[in-house]
């Protein structure tokens, strides 16, 4: 009985102190409070930045170099860095690219927490319009990790846009219906098992939420359970015209409200004292996923949980950590042509840049390395 | 123009075809019909959504093959988009929350 009793006191201290949200001074839910670095005492830091991220090569139509649109620095809660380039500022949604998928995950989060679906459920338990399918092998946790084993082609304008899964869903044949597009890819290996970076992937995942949470929670579930409450007030997450939302690739949001999706991951999953995510999520969101770790490519050198990426080494596969100069805890959703949001927990820091960088996207561990530099 | 011409042979010669012994899968479509799509949906997304001037959301839709005619509607929130004469597609804005859709 005693240790019946101590084991259920540890497991309820274990409980407590996992449900148990961080505390701050304040939080941005209506906006940001700024103190920028001093000019002067951080002009060195200021001018490696700036010369690294915002300095363009050749005239713009060229698309050469980095193009940075916007660049802000969060450290302890308050931006301590605000910059914009090429027609862009802070009331100016930007496209996020595949930084969508870290928010299908946490939808699917949200999904999750409201027990609207548990992360072993079938995909047709939720879209019975495939029931039948070999495809019902897929769970909503293989959607979030990249194991579904479809055989997804990602593949974007650089290559022949035939074979691509991605420009055929987005603007060709699949536009209409995506998720049967999605879904109508064959299993080409064992699901669960074989971990490949799909856009496919994460747009099913984000469909998966919108239709467990639509039951109870409307349309708009997501605005209602997430963006609303973080204080996103001007997201857009564009979607196909049967209702799927576009979770792969189309969110829109200012730079600054891409910074309270950090801010959130970086508290826990709380916001001001409520719980966002469920206990637990943000940490599986930032471990290496079982399919990664074992069949992960070699040319992969980013690790990734729920759709986020990760500065973990990986010694199985003998890969350092990707990052070489950031805190191993920092971990980053990653979007074309530069788009990113890198969260460095040790450092309390938010890093969010968006871009439009055409020749080979902005160096995460160089870009975060010079931000840290202007934030300390 | 090469790559056209590349893709069109492409197009015409394994469209719709699925491979199971490693061959990459294509697709039924072509370079016009995304050309179209891409700058239709794209287009309504920059001006529209990311509030961005007509000039800019022209250059920042570009792709190769540059063959798209792009027209934003601004008084009715679309963006209609041609290549040649057998290739059209149309975006439209529909709200705050979700954007563009292409049609």
């Amino acid at each position: 009985m005693r240790a019946v009793l101590v084991g259920c006191l540890a497991l309820g201290s274990t409980l407590a102190a996992a449900q148990t949200c961080p505390t701050r001074p304040s939080w941005p839910t209506d906006e940001w409070p700024v103190s920028l670095v001093s000019p002067t005492a951080k002009a060195a830091e200021l001018k490696a930045l700036e010369d690294f991220a915002f300095t363009l090569i050749g005239e713009d139509k060229e698309r050469k170099g980095f193009r940075t649109d916007g660049l802000v620095i969060i450290k302890n809660g308050v931006i301590v860095y605000e910059r914009y380039g090429r027609g862009h500022d802070e009331t100016k949604r930007h496209i996020s690219w595949s930084v969508a998928k870290s928010f299908s995950s946490a939808l699917v989060g949200i999904a999750v927490r409201e027990g609207a679906l548990k992360l072993e459920d079938s995909v047709c338990a939720v879209l019975p319009e495939f029931e039948g399918t070999p495809q019902c092998a897929i769970t909503v946790k293989d959607a979030i990790t990249f194991a579904t084993a479809l055989g997804w082609q990602e593949e974007y304008e650089n290559a022949t846009y035939q074979v691509s899964s991605v420009i055929s869903m987005l603007f060709g044949v699949g536009h209409r219906n995506q998720l049967k597009h999605i879904l109508g890819h064959k299993l080409v290996g064992e699901v669960g098992k074989r971990w490949s970076y799909s856009t496919g992937d994460a747009e099913l995942a984000s469909a998966l939420a919108k239709r467990a949470l639509a039951k109870k929670h409307g349309n708009d579930a997501f605005w209602k359970l997430l963006f609303e409450p973080i204080g996103m007030k001007r997201v857009v997450l564009e979607e196909d015209i049967e209702g799927t939302p576009l979770g792969g690739s189309m969110v829109y949001a200012t730079p600054r409200d891409y910074a309270k999706f950090g801010f959130l991951f970086l508290n826990d999953g709380c916001w001001n004292g409520t719980r966002i995510m469920p206990a637990g999520w943000v940490a599986a969101s930032t471990t290496p996923s079982d399919a990664f770790l074992a069949t992960a490519p070699d040319d992969e050198k980013t690790s990734s949980g729920y759709s986020w990426w990760l500065n973990r080494p990986i010694p199985t596969q003998n890969k350092p950590k990707p990052w070489a100069d950031l805190p191993e805890d920092t971990y980053a959703a990653l979007g074309h042509w530069g788009q990113r949001i890198i969260v460095v927990p040790s450092e309390d820091v938010i890093v969010v840049r968006t871009g439009d960088d055409r020749e080979g996207s902005i160096d995460v561990n160089e870009l975060t390395k010079l931000s840290l530099a202007v934030a300390r | 123009m090469k790559k056209l011409t590349l893709s069109l042979f492409a197009l015409l010669s394994l469209a719709g075809c699925a491979d199971d012994n490693g061959t990459p899968r294509t697709f039924d479509n072509n370079d016009l019909e995304l050309a179209v799509g891409n700058s239709a949906r794209m287009g309504c997304s920059c001006m529209f959504v990311m509030e961005m001037p007509e000039a800019y959301c022209r250059a920042w839709v570009k792709a190769s093959p540059d063959v798209a005619k792009v027209s934003f509607d601004v008084v009715n929130k679309k963006v209609e988009s041609s290549a040649f004469i057998s290739w059209a597609a149309t975006a439209r804005y529909v709200d705050d929350k979700r954007g563009c859709i292409l049609e």
